[in-house]
């Protein structure tokens, strides 16, 4: 049994005016095992962020379901902890409040979860910045106190939605050694949602490519690469391999989705945070 | 411009105005039983208060305004947290609001007199009234202004419907919350302080009311000047309080 199992999950949303469904997701199969760094990279409006909501519970699949060690996940919980690509912060609190900010929902006393949020602190690099409020941040220290906060709460899954999306390319690969760094130390399970596909090679064990709307898996790749893996290795010459195979399977499901587009002007449905 | 030498330049345009004053006052260039001038200014505002006049007054005008603006601060912020997310409420009560917001408190003090008494209990209906609307209706922007990102932060985690509220809604409206305070503060002031010129039996207002019907403008600089000086703690007091909360700016997002 994996520990992540997503059984022939649908998601449809209701589109009022036209009185039909969009179907954002269609019998999605995957299978995540412990410890596994699994990646998923689509065109945009593929239904990848909304595969992730449903693993965090925070949307409910219309279709089939999501197990965690075998058992349906049905709301938000301790085992599993999202990153977002808008870092998602609260601006009134400190870096030391924003990553306790789990622990307190949780109502963990206050120096218990004080000495869990240094902990995580130090691990991401920002030992000196816990009294910082996120405006004194860059975007990669942002995201950092986003990574800690996710970490803080003792997760078995990590769900990372494009979590580098809106930092500058040089950032965005150091963020990425680093992230395998900290997950080479306890292997926890993760999910990592990207349209990088550099990005989705350099960190998977598996690359799961999806089609455009709606969203299903259209391949499975296993990246075989070594680990660790230095920033050097994306000029390895297999790396550029797997990067050619993604780039052709989503080249074909990009002009799709532009054609989709074309076709009927009206954008699919916003994607549900 | 650097924190002490805005000091100094306030210090010294504020005695420059004072000598003016006392001069043009003193030496009879406009009538001092007009405009008076500050030594004797302050020799009334001694008086005023070794006979107790002005502490019993300011008394009760405090009082009032206590009684009527923190209950205004509690039953306004959670009203207007209500209004922003119970959409039916919001419909009903909008027009309601919004009229009665833009009407001046003032044209209400008449028929409160009438319901309430000439007595403190109109006043501090009126401070509420003042007070209130402003509170409510920010607080309610602030709320319906939360951004999203913050919802999904405290959810994701977990949250019930009364975390969402105490992590994310109503620390993330304090800004616009504070605000709402401010500007109540400000009008109920004032419609405290007419309420009681318009008929009372004590107070500040009371005060200027009676002192201008004897054409004595020492004692009602005196009685403005305290006015001013509370209005002024006040704000000061919010800032303070503000601080300690830790309330960021949203200007700083």
């Amino acid at each position: 049994m994996a520990h992540l199992e997503i059984d022939g999950v649908s998601l449809a949303y209701p589109n009022v005016r036209e009185r039909s469904t969009f179907l954002a997701l269609d019998g999605i199969d995957l299978g995540v095992e412990r410890g596994e760094f699994v990646t998923i990279v689509g065109p945009s409006g593929c239904g990848k962020s909304s595969l992730l909501m449903l693993i965090a519970a925070l949307l409910h699949p219309t279709g089939g379901s999501v197990r965690l060690n075998g058992k349906p996940v049905t709301a938000p919980g301790p085992d599993r902890a999202l990153v977002f690509q808008d870092f998602a912060l609260l601006p009134w609190r400190t870096v030391l409040k924003n990553v306790e900010l789990g622990l307190e929902l949780r109502h963990v006393p206050a120096a218990e979860r004080a000495a869990i949020a240094r902990k995580y602190i130090a691990m991401v690099g920002l030992r000196e910045f816990e009294r910082s409020f996120p405006h004194q941040l860059s975007g990669g220290m942002r995201q950092r106190v986003g990574i800690a906060r996710a970490l803080s709460v003792g997760p078995e899954v990590l769900l990372m939605d494009e979590p580098f999306g809106a930092l500058d390319a040089q950032i965005r690969q150091v963020m990425a050694v680093e992230l395998l760094k900290i997950w080479e130390r306890d292997r926890k399970t993760i999910v990592f949602i990207t349209h990088d596909i550099d990005e989705a090679v350099f960190l998977a064990d598996r690359v799961i490519v999806m089609s455009a709307s709606p969203g299903r898996i259209i391949e499975t790749i296993r990246v075989e690469l070594p680990r660790p893996r230095p920033l050097t290795l994306r000029s390895h010459p297999d790396f550029v391999v797997y990067r050619e195979r993604i780039w052709s399977l989503l080249e074909e499901q990009v002009r799709s989705s532009l054609h989709w587009q074309a076709a009927d002007d009206t954008p699919p449905l916003a994607q549900v945070p | 411009m650097t924190l002490s030498r805005r000091l100094v330049v306030g210090t010294v345009s504020v005695l420059a105005f004072l000598v003016l004053w006392q001069f043009v006052g003193q030496r009879e260039i406009v009538r001092s039983d007009l405009i008076s001038y500050p030594t004797e200014v302050f020799a009334t505002f001694v008086h005023l208060t070794s006979t107790g006049e002005l502490g019993s007054n300011a008394a009760v005008t405090l009082q009032e305004f206590i009684e009527g603006f923190v209950p205004s601060i509690v039953v306004g912020v959670v009203c207007g947290v209500l209004l922003a997310l119970v959409r039916p409420l919001r419909e009903l009560l909008d027009p309601l609001l919004t009229a009665i917001y833009t009407a001046p408190v003032i044209a209400f003090i008449p028929i409160l007199v009438v319901w309430f008494g000439v007595g403190t209990y109109s006043k501090v209906v009126i401070v509420f009234i003042s007070a209130i609307f402003p509170i409510m209706i920010n607080t309610r922007v602030g709320v319906s202004e939360v951004a999203e990102p913050w919802l999904r932060a405290v959810r994701s985690f977990g949250a019930d419907q009364l975390q969402i509220v105490t992590k994310a809604i109503l620390p993330g409206s304090m800004p616009a919350i504070m605000a709402g305070i401010r500007l109540g503060l400000g009008r109920a002031i004032v419609g405290l302080i007419a309420g009681e010129m318009y008929v009372s039996i004590a107070g500040i207002g009371r005060m200027i009311q009676t002192y201008s019907s004897a054409a004595r403008s020492a004692e009602i600089i005196v009685l403005v000047v305290v006015i001013a000086v509370f209005g002024y703690v006040c704000v000061a007091l919010l800032r303070s309080a503000e601080n300690r909360m830790g309330t960021w700016r949203s200007d700083l997002e």
